[in-house]
């Protein structure tokens, strides 16, 4: 049993790299990138054949990781430059990258047989499981940090004023083509590395294993939120790894009642409608109605005397 | 900081496939630290303008200086870190998402490249940062001094308003833009921010220009007053000249203006 719940975890972990990829583009961009599916398993093929051919995890990882970031760099250029919608741009970018992971690949998938670790991680009495545990903990632990450490740069906030308002950042002499182009280019980075992570650990990597990883990635995202609700970054980089492991224990807890694999897809999909439904549905003396969510920002509608009325405590970061 | 204009040209289809031309050789001068308001009626221009010298609209022909430099040919970024702005929509001129204290390092920041290695170095706002803020604020006499953690979506929109102000005049900007700044504010809150505006720019000592619909603000603030009708000056009057009118002549100017285009 307890192996289910470690494998579980171990997943979540695998996958929360894609969930922070996501973040980063959706949430702090404000930009819908569709290349995720097309990096996540280009991300997983590269690293399965570098690793295949001996070479070590982390260096197998980085290349992974620089594939996707100019996966993500040709979606920001087709937007920035060319002026095609971000939806669009990601759609393109995504189909082309099918067959740049097949010719990267050379087959449809690829077994991983012979992963030799660069660091002996311990146990913990649980065998593979256990050491997967604390090396995705100790790697994911390291990317929050530095995530949380940039975003909270000057670099990182022109980022965020980007995602927030793009006018005031342009206004505020924010190169917004070359922000653009780093933030998406380094949400799929993360998003390789969450492929190549995901492929080490089920051990093969399939050219469509990227198929819904937006939405998967978006579902982490949704949930680590509705969870916990952050009001600073470093908590929200927290909350959306915390989602994608919540996300795997849901999975898990559906296959453990006896759901059958052919209907993962559409519990995936009722679930994350579950977890997007979480901030809307009203419980009594627990959360306030999506209309009073709607009313708390002052903005436009009010004058001085009504904000100072209001409760000045509202908004601070904590 | 001068800013001068030149044979500036420039025009933009309507519908039914015509094209109306609104400015057509138009030169301006403004000498440096002149505070000038623009007034006109809708449609006159007034904000094209503010467009244009932004780098928000590209103008046809014509050249546009400032300290004569060229700002035609910087990309939006570069000439972005030459002028404050101020937006008539209080939700335009700041993030919402960050708090007051991350806006005004981001307007602070304004030379620098934020985007660059560079930028990468230090947590910012840091203590430093937000306490120069907060005192900066005092000297201003804004009660959001004390609030410099609050995010700017839970502000007022007059208090959302002030900042986007105080952050215009952050970062040494060459030139201010005021675009109908206090147009969506209630009486209490645009007599606070123009208060404001005329301390800061003062202050500052920046070439600066106000567009304002308000005839009281036209004939109280400023150096000197500019009224535009159809991408064209139809008058121009120094702070002296200006207390001879009274608002009822601006209207009257408004009035035969139209009048005669109807005609």
């Amino acid at each position: 049993m307890i192996s289910l719940w470690l494998g579980a975890y171990d997943q979540g972990l695998a996958y929360a790299s894609l969930a922070l990829g996501t973040y980063l583009t959706l949430r702090v961009l404000n930009f819908a990138d569709l290349t995720v599916d097309g990096s996540f398993a280009l991300g997983g093929g590269t690293a399965a054949v570098l690793i295949t051919n001996g070479v070590p995890i982390p260096l197998a990882m980085l290349a992974a990781m620089v594939l996707g970031g100019l996966a993500g760099t040709v979606t920001a250029l087709i937007h920035t430059r060319l002026g095609v919608n971000d939806l669009f741009a990601g759609i393109l970018t995504t189909t082309g990258l099918y067959t740049t992971t097949l010719r990267v690949v050379g087959r449809s998938n690829i077994p991983i047989t012979d992963i030799t670790p660069v660091v002996n991680w311990p146990t913990l009495g649980q065998g593979d499981d256990g050491r997967w545990g604390v090396a995705l903990t100790c790697v994911m632990l390291g990317m929050v940090c530095l995530l949380a450490l940039i975003l909270a740069t000057d670099f990182g906030l022109a980022l965020r004023s980007i995602g927030n308002n793009p006018t005031m950042a342009r206004a505020n002499a924010i190169n917004q083509g070359l922000g653009l182009t780093i933030g998406i280019a380094a949400g799929n980075a993360l998003v390789a590395m969450a492929g190549a992570m995901v492929a080490m650990y089920q051990g093969f990597a399939d050219v469509t294993m990227g198929i819904g990883s937006l939405i998967l990635g978006l579902g982490m995202v949704i949930i680590g939120e509705s969870v916990f609700r952050p009001r600073s970054v470093p908590l929200a980089l927290f909350a959306v790894v915390v989602g994608a492991i919540f996300f795997r224990l849901m999975i898990a807890i559906a296959l453990q009642l006896g759901l059958e694999p052919v209907d993962l897809k559409l519990t995936t999909a009722v679930l994350l409608l579950g977890a997007m439904s979480l901030g809307h549905i009203k419980l009594p003396g627990v959360n306030a109605s999506p209309l009073e969510l709607a009313s708390e920002p002052a903005a436009l509608a009010g004058s001085e005397g009504e904000v100072d009325a209001a409760d000045p405590s509202q908004g601070e970061r904590p | 900081m001068s800013l001068r204009v030149d044979q500036l040209s420039w025009g933009h289809p309507v519908p039914g496939g015509s094209w109306r031309q609104l400015f057509r050789n138009f030169d301006f001068l403004s000498p440096s630290g002149q505070f000038t308001v623009v007034i006109g009626s809708n449609g006159s221009g007034k904000s094209t303008f503010l467009n244009l010298l932004a780098g928000t609209l590209r103008c046809s022909t014509g050249s546009i200086r400032l300290n004569d430099q060229p700002l035609q040919q910087l990309p939006d970024h570069r000439r972005a870190r030459r002028i404050g702005r101020v937006m008539q929509n209080p939700l335009e001129g700041t993030c919402p998402g960050l708090t007051i204290a991350e806006n005004l390092r981001l307007a602070a920041g304004r030379r620098r490249s934020a985007i660059g290695w560079r930028a990468l170095t230090g947590v910012h706002p840091s203590r430093g940062d937000r306490s120069r803020y907060r005192e900066l604020l005092q000297q201003l006499g804004l009660p959001l001094a004390d609030r410099i953690d609050t995010l700017v979506g839970q502000l007022s929109g007059g208090q959302r308003q002030t900042i986007s102000l105080v952050m215009a005049t952050l970062g040494q900007p060459q030139m201010l833009l005021l675009d109908e700044h206090t147009a969506a504010l209630d009486p209490k809150a645009e007599a606070t921010v123009m208060a404001l505006t005329d301390r800061l720019v003062r202050q500052l000592g920046t070439t600066t220009l106000m567009v304002t619909h308000s005839l009281d603000q036209a004939l109280r603030f400023g150096d000197r007053l500019v009224m535009l009708h159809e991408g064209r000056m139809l008058g121009d009057w120094s702070a002296q000249e200006r207390q001879h009118l009274t608002p009822d002549d601006l209207r009257k100017m408004y009035v035969s203006a139209n009048v005669t285009q109807n005609s």
